[in-house]
């Protein structure tokens, strides 16, 4: 019926255009420090976000240490789009396609493994970790004709790995990694290039009825909903040192840095911090990685949090799960997968240093585990603090009404708390009282308005 | 095994006080469930991924949603009935099923068994519930108060946890 595909492009075009008009308006209330909350749950801006956010920029896959061996393979998502990230007999990172070039069917089923090849059940295409096409039933008979050659699995074209993070991008052209990452190195060196880290264990996976620029813009830096949102674990004695009050700190909320957000919860004391690790962990460190100003900041950290855009968030702490017991350094790696407008799935790593005992692993896994994961006493706050965020951002009271904003403005009067710290050793712009602003939080709607709003050479 | 294994009123005195404890829970009596643990409980929730068929165990040994003592689970069940844990106010209503009560050994100061549980939740004005389904591995030690859970490893029918917070135990 004619009619029908008339009516539904039609539809889609409306809706385009709609979109199209609230980015515009967007880009005039990011000015004022204020954000459409309808973004937070509209199928039409999902859709889009899919294409120019997931489709065209650097995505995080996976940590090497998940795939050490020729062969290890774990199943990822690029957005919303099945992906293998595996390691290749030939050592290579690669991220694969998860479907079969015959016909579409997955040809790996399992989150995890090891394999020398993977064969797709439906007419038995046998595929090379590598992703070379290496057998096809009855060729001969039937498909003679064929070069295989040209038939191997769909591969992302750029994969590229920053000190044991592996990231992917979709799109035809990017600019290389490290370029992307920008002032980002400076703070990843930090944990990744001053400690050899590695994840332990399977990541945690929940879903969860927000969307995913909700914990984003969270964790580039909203230390403002600490003391309210976190108030029953910080009166439990768990957490972070810093934030239960066990320790003094100063807070660097930091902005300007090439579309990421961080923040730093500085102890300045004698005293060696490291986010908490004991002085036989700090041993194993390697200290020469980082300059002098980097590494100062590296020892007087207390925690520090931050996102890579678009959806990779970190939290460091030194802290614990029990009053009674010692605070340790855990690393916890998240990712904010969309999953349909205004819901996620949350994948969560935690990492240990590589060097340190088994009996300290344990630990670092079981303070990160308690404090963020679907059961950790700071998360599930979090979460319980997000509560109808999806529901009013999706209302038609939200797309009727355009100061149905959400706000960003602290810090902009006329005699806020949070100063530019003019001493700042690192990129970017560092406010002093970064709890009271919100410019590192504008970074990720700036970047994530730019992104939709360009149309990545499609 | 021992005899009492086929003892029916073993199994009932079991499932007795696992009807018990679960009703502390879904009648938010969090203090008096962690009375029902022993001092050195260890409690287990671990991860559960997608494996093909020949892999032994699809269950991690390494990484967990919950990996408790007695101590954890104490600033767990405190901090839950505190008046800012957001996450449980207004509170989950849940209704915990549980059935297939198995004795596995008794050696007269422990009894191993395993129990399924399904998790009816829901919060607000959802009407959708969230559905936990599990099989738990339990060791009750006789004390001079009763049963109380020494160990327990709950193994979950899920991959993707389908709820929005595990802000309740299992
Ligand atoms: S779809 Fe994979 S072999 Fe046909
Ligand atoms: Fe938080």
């Amino acid at each position: 019926m004619s009619h029908g595909i008339d009516e539904s492009q039609s539809t889609s075009q409306t809706e385009f255009g709609r979109v199209k008009a609230l980015l515009e308006r967007m880009g005039e209330t990011l000015e004022d420090g204020e954000v459409p909350m309808q973004i937070l749950n509209d199928d039409a801006v999902h859709q889009l976000e899919l294409e120019r956010i997931f489709g065209q920029t650097w995505v995080y896959v996976g940590h090497e240490s998940e795939v050490p061996e020729p062969g290890d393979y774990r199943q990822r998502t690029i957005g919303e789009d099945p992906f293998i990230f595996v390691r290749g007999e030939d050592g290579d990172f690669r991220v694969l396609f998860n479907s079969c070039r015959h016909r579409g069917a997955n040809v790996c089923r399992a989150e995890k493994g090891n394999t020398s090849h993977f064969r797709c059940p439906y007419h038995g295409w046998t595929y090379k970790n590598t992703g070379d096409l290496v057998g096809v039933p009855q060729k001969a008979a039937g498909f003679d004709h064929l070069d295989a050659e040209e038939r191997g699995l769909h591969e992302a074209p750029h994969v590229e790995e920053y000190n044991g993070l592996v990231f992917a991008c979709v799109a035809p052209e990017v600019e290389p990694l490290e370029e992307f990452l920008g002032g980002a190195t400076w703070f990843l060196d930090m944990y990744f290039d001053l400690i050899d880290m590695e994840v332990i264990g399977d990541p945690h996976r929940w879903e969860v009825e927000n969307d995913w620029k909700t914990p984003t813009e969270n964790f580039y830096g909203d230390n403002y909903h600490i003391p309210m949102g976190h108030k029953s674990a910080i009166d439990a004695g768990v957490g972070s040192d810093t934030a239960t009050g066990e320790k003094e700190s100063n807070l660097y909320g930091i902005a300007d840095c090439d579309g990421h957000g961080f923040s730093f919860y500085q102890i300045e004391s004698e005293e060696d911090s490291y986010w908490g690790h004991p002085p036989e962990v700090v041993e194993t460190f390697n200290h020469d990685a980082l300059d002098d100003d980097q590494h100062e900041v590296a020892r007087k950290s207390g925690v520090t949090l931050g996102t890579i855009f678009p959806n990779l968030s970190f939290i460091f702490l030194g802290g614990r799960d029990d009053p009674e017991k010692d605070s340790v350094g855990t690393f916890l790696l998240r990712k904010w997968e969309p999953r349909g407008a205004g819901k996620m799935e949350v994948v969560n790593w935690i990492l240990a240093p590589k060097d340190a005992s088994d009996e300290y692993k344990e630990r670092v896994y079981e303070v990160g585990m308690s404090n963020f994961s679907p059961s950790g006493n700071f998360e599930v706050d979090d979460v319980g603090i997000w509560y109808g965020i999806d529901e009013a951002a999706g209302s038609v009271f939200a797309r009727q009404n355009d100061d149905v904003n959400t706000l960003f403005t602290m810090g902009r009067g006329e005699n806020p708390a949070a100063t530019v710290y003019d001493e700042w050793v690192g990129p970017g712009t560092a406010y002093l009282e970064g709890g009271m602003t919100d410019e590192n939080q504008l970074d990720f709607y700036r970047t994530w308005h730019e992104a939709m709003t360009s149309d990545g050479g499609m | 095994m021992s005899e009492s294994v086929s003892n029916p009123t073993l199994r009932a005195e079991c499932e007795e006080f696992l009807y018990h404890a679960a009703e502390l829970l879904d009648d938010r009596k969090l203090t008096e469930w962690h009375d029902l643990v022993t001092e050195d409980i260890d409690y287990r929730v671990p991860i559960r991924t997608t494996r093909e068929r020949s892999n032994t165990t699809e269950f991690s040994d390494t990484s967990f949603h919950m990996k408790e003592d007695w101590g954890t689970l104490e600033v767990r069940t405190e901090r839950m009935q505190s008046d800012f844990a957001w996450s449980e106010d207004p509170p989950s209503r849940t209704r915990r099923h549980v059935s297939n009560v198995r004795i596995v050994d008794d050696d007269g100061e422990e009894v191993t068994l395993k129990n399924n549980l399904l998790i009816f939740r829901q919060q607000g004005d959802e009407t959708d519930p969230d559905i936990l389904s599990m099989e738990r591995h339990d060791t009750l030690r006789r004390t001079d108060e009763g049963f109380k859970i020494a160990e327990r490893r709950v193994l979950l029918d899920h991959t993707i946890i389908p709820t929005n917070t595990l802000s309740i135990i299992l």
